[in-house]
């Protein structure tokens, strides 16, 4: 029983113990409060929707996409990302964005846009009632 | 209608056969038949509900919500077919449908190993009606008519010719965002429509159709595979709780073997035909994303695959010697994969993952979600409490020691191993539940050591011997191997070039695996062939990792703008966009590109297309396969510069943009001074001034528009010292908005020649990436092997 309990145990303690450790180094937080993103500058998920009446801008020179988020609060910031505008982006409905905030813009390294395929009766269901 | 009637006899006789098979268990003697009667029933049910769907997807049945939501028209047959499964409902149906044809399959088994067949159908059909119950119905029926509930129809789908009854026009919405109109279909519509004689197939003459991303050969390939194997995992659950049901832990290893080692078959298969779909056709890059869709379905093939060297050792010993080893981890390990399973339809189905997930699944409501869970908890609860009620027979009767240098204990180590990487998997993946989410780098980081351990367990529990090893044996044994793997890892480090001491690491253990399972392989071939499934299937995971460590490791990425007609130099390649000719009917654009090497020229053609089902841009990738090194080209944009400014920016009065260390603020238009001009419509200019700071001065620069007869003309403003050009593309005076183009003076010759056509891609060169679907491919092969062999021994 011993040399069982040994061999397993070793593995379990030894990944389990670096899983922990990695998992509060590499942990993103999700945020739909951007008022804590821009006082905190952690790295985090920030959850928002596309300011679409300010548009967004592409720079094709230096490769950078930037666009206006807001929050469930009302907050808005800047999301500076370096890389191509992603797939569905002009018809999201809410946009999660990895990064963090600094010199007064947010800095993306990922944009995760969301469109669901229910988007078309939830904006009638708005304009009908 | 009738469907419904179908699914719900289905569940009824569901009910009824695992409470016969019940009484059966239980010692009652006539009831078996009954049983087995009711069992087809279901089984009969199902597949006529799963027909009858079938049949309503292929001739366009949109009266049934399920149908108008996944399915078009416009789809050829197999894609339209592959909608069965499209959404949620159908799904379900599906897993359904392939666990009733399992369960004929498993009463036939069963029925033939003595007493198994009442306690083994009974946990199986109970599993059987949990997803009868998801597709009641009064849950989430395919067959629920779309009038059920309200819901709007685009008015495009609509018969035109109906459209004018005037009971009608109190249905009809106008969206104002997007100017559409919509019907509201509902109860009181469909009596309208009734009493005016118009059939409600006849009404809704189109569906909303499929995803594009969906839309293709693999859509039609993994779903169904994915399922089979999940209806498989609940065999190894049935046959777990049997034998705690019954009290006897010996025969139901050998008689539930097959079915593990066919169920992880065709998981593991599904699986990484899911990571090739995401790789060649939806441009994710690479075959694993560790997206918490492919994650969750990962960790119950892990245990599974875990549970199958275990259940050997069981096997093996009470053949031997008459002892059970690792009773408790076998009935554990496959109790888990089925819940696991469970656990992976939660995360996936609920809604739950719905930020952190590619895949987005929409949030399936209240009464779904908490099935969901009642399903998760209620085999939960019935295996881990059979566990518990057995645990103290199980630790007193089936209590060993492993030798240190024994195969039973290093089989065992490399099981732990394997769970662990599960449990790290999980651990990632349900982070999400408590808000949180972890990084790529938190599964690479923690699985590549854990490789490596299986690896070179891998290795050694082959040259162990059951039960106790010689020493000096063991070392003689291992001298070739580790020879051969150092040789051969030195000699791809050296071709490749050293970087990173854990690949390396890999690398050796990978080889060790090879070299150890190959020498053994080919002794077998002269001698009894039928049991070389294991040492295949080992090699082919061997090839797998080393076709991880090259793809992992030496993968080369760049982004690149081509212009039409340039040649450029990536990688050693030279490639030249040629451009682009519409595809499928002008439904999507092939860009083609170039590459050439030498005198050897190959065009790939990735795609690009606005898909009108969800109006935004669809990219699928192009791939140059070989076996050494995949050329890979994912489009990223198309643009024609000249004729549209993709540096512009609109700024109202007072607003600021920064352009490149330089704060551009819009103060105010100067308006010509004799207004009369003007009003006159002759020739005026209006100025747009603006304010630019940099490097702590102030200077003010004005473009102007020219109003003349012809129209207006914009002319562009410089300020030498700040590097800068500002053109107006358009200015709204009234508005007090104007659209502005920057640039850098040394840099604007591409704003003002002619238009080019340039097209943004993203290349990169996965090198040996064809060894990972080669050693899937080979890992397939060793599993299909080793099914056979332990079903021919499950007879005995």
């Amino acid at each position: 029983m011993k040399n069982k309990y040994m061999f397993g145990g070793i593995i379990i303690v030894v990944f389990l113990g670096l899983m922990i450790y990695l998992f509060t180094q590499t942990n993103v937080q999700y945020e739909n409060d951007f008022a804590k993103v821009m006082k905190s500058g952690k790295t985090v998920k920030a959850t928002g929707t596309w300011l679409r009446d300010r548009s967004y801008e592409l720079d094709k020179t230096n490769k950078i996409f930037s666009f206006y988020i807001k929050d469930i609060n009302g907050n808005v910031m800047k999301v500076i990302y370096h890389g191509a505008m992603p797939n569905n982006f002009e018809s999201s409905t809410s946009i999660v964005v990895t990064g963090k905030y600094s010199n007064g813009v947010f800095q993306a390294t990922d944009i995760l846009t969301k469109c669901p395929s229910k988007y078309q009766e939830q904006t009638v269901q708005k304009a009908g009632s | 209608m009738i469907g419904n009637i179908f699914l719900v006899i289905a569940l009824v006789a569901g009910i009824f056969t695992v409470l016969m098979y019940f009484l059966t268990y239980r010692g009652y003697q006539n009831t078996l038949n009954y049983a087995r009667i009711s069992f087809h029933t279901t089984a009969v049910m199902v597949m006529a509900a799963s027909a009858l769907l079938l049949h309503a997807i292929l001739t366009h049945e949109y009266q049934y919500k399920y149908v108008y939501n996944y399915s078009n028209s416009e789809l050829p047959t197999g894609l339209l077919i592959s909608t069965f499964y499209a959404g949620q409902e159908g799904s379900f149906m599906l897993w359904a449908l392939f666990s009733v044809i399992v369960g004929l399959i498993l009463l036939d088994y069963t029925s033939k190993r003595g007493d198994l067949e009442p306690r083994v159908m009974m946990i199986y059909t109970l599993s059987i009606t949990f997803l009868l119950i998801m597709v009641n119905p009064l849950l989430k029926s395919p067959f629920n008519y779309i009038w059920a509930e309200p819901d709007f129809v685009d008015i495009k789908n609509i018969n035109p010719t109906y459209l004018t009854i005037p009971a009608l026009q109190n249905f009809i919405f106008t969206d104002t965002q997007s100017n559409k109109q919509f019907i509201q279909v509902s109860k009181e519509l469909y009596n309208i429509l009734h009493a005016n004689n118009i059939p409600f197939d006849k009404f809704i003459i189109e569906g909303k159709g499929l995803n594009p991303l969906l839309q293709n050969f693999w859509m039609q390939v993994h779903p169904p595979m994915l399922f089979i194997g999940f209806a498989m995992s609940a065999v190894p659950f049935a046959f777990a709780l049997a034998a705690l049901l019954k009290n006897d832990y010996k025969e139901w290893i050998k008689q539930a073997l097959p079915w593990v080692l066919a169920g992880m078959m065709i998981l593991g298969l599904a699986i990484m035909l899911g990571g090739y779909w995401a790789y060649g056709v939806l441009g994710w890059g690479g075959y694993w994303g560790w997206d918490p869709v492919e994650n969750s379905s990962l960790v119950p093939w892990l245990i599974g695959v875990a549970s199958i060297h275990t259940m050997l050792v069981q096997k093996k010993s009470q053949e031997r010697d008459g002892t059970s080893r690792f009773v408790k981890t076998n009935l554990i390990l496959c109790i888990m994969t089925y819940i696991l399973v469970l656990y992976s339809t939660f995360l996936t189905r609920s809604g739950i993952l719905g930020d952190a997930s590619v895949h987005s699944f929409v949030d399936p409501g209240m009464t779904v979600y908490l099935f969901l869970l009642i399903f998760l908890f209620s085999f939960l609860i019935l295996g881990v409490g059979m566990i518990f009620y057995r645990w103290k027979y199980l630790t007193e009767h089936f209590t060993y020691e492993e030798n240190i240098l024994s195969r039973e204990l290093a089989l065992f180590t490399g099981s732990v191993a394997l769970i662990a990487s599960a449990i790290i998997i999980l651990v990632g993946t349900s982070a999400p539940i408590f808000g949180q989410t972890v990084d790529i780098s938190f599964y690479n980081e923690l699985n590549l050591p854990i490789a490596i351990i299986i690896g070179l367990l891998n290795g050694l529990s082959i040259l162990l011997k059951w039960k106790y090893t010689d020493k000096s044996q063991l070392l003689k044994s291992l001298q070739l191997p580790i020879i051969a793997s150092i040789i051969l890892t030195a000699i791809i480090f050296i071709l490749s070039g050293v970087q990173n001491i854990m690949l390396i690491i890999l690398t050796f253990s990978s080889s060790f695996t090879f070299f150890v399972n190959g020498e053994i392989a080919l002794s077998i071939l002269k001698g009894r062939k039928s049991f070389i499934g294991a040492y295949i299937a080992h090699i082919g995971i061997a090839l797998f990792l080393v076709g991880v460590v090259a793809t992992g490791g030496y993968s080369k990425h760049q982004q690149v703008d081509l212009v039409k007609g340039e040649k450029v130099n990536l990688f050693g390649y030279e490639l030249k966009f040629t451009g682009y000719k519409p595809i499928e009917g002008g439904k999507k654009y092939a860009f083609n590109v170039e590459i050439r090497k030498g005198n050897d020229v190959k065009v790939a053609s990735p795609i690009m297309y606005i898909a009108e089902f969800n109006n935004s841009l669809m990219r699928e990738p192009d791939i140059l396969e070989g076996f050494s090194k995949d050329f890979y080209i994912a489009p990223i944009s198309y643009d024609e510069t000249g004729t549209e400014n993709s540096n512009s920016v609109k700024l109202k009065k007072g607003e600021t943009f920064n352009f490149k260390n330089k704060e551009i603020t819009f103060t105010n238009f100067v308006l010509p001074e004799d207004m009369s001009a003007m009003m006159s419509g002759k020739s005026f200019k209006i100025g747009v001034n603006l304010q630019v700071n940099f490097n702590g001065k102030t200077i003010y620069i004005e473009p102007y528009m020219e109003n003349t007869s012809d129209g207006p003309r914009f002319y562009p403003a410089e300020l030498k010292e700040a590097d800068l050009k500002v053109f107006i593309n358009n200015m709204n005076a009234s508005e007090g908005i104007v659209e502005l183009t920057f640039a850098s003076i040394s840099n604007t010759e591409s704003i003002q020649s002619e238009p080019k056509e340039i097209l943004t891609i993203e290349a990169s060169i996965k090198p040996f990436i064809s060894l990972i679907w080669i050693g899937v491919a080979v890992t397939v092969i060793g599993f299909l092997i080793s099914t056979f062999r332990r079903l021919k021994e499950s007879m005995n």
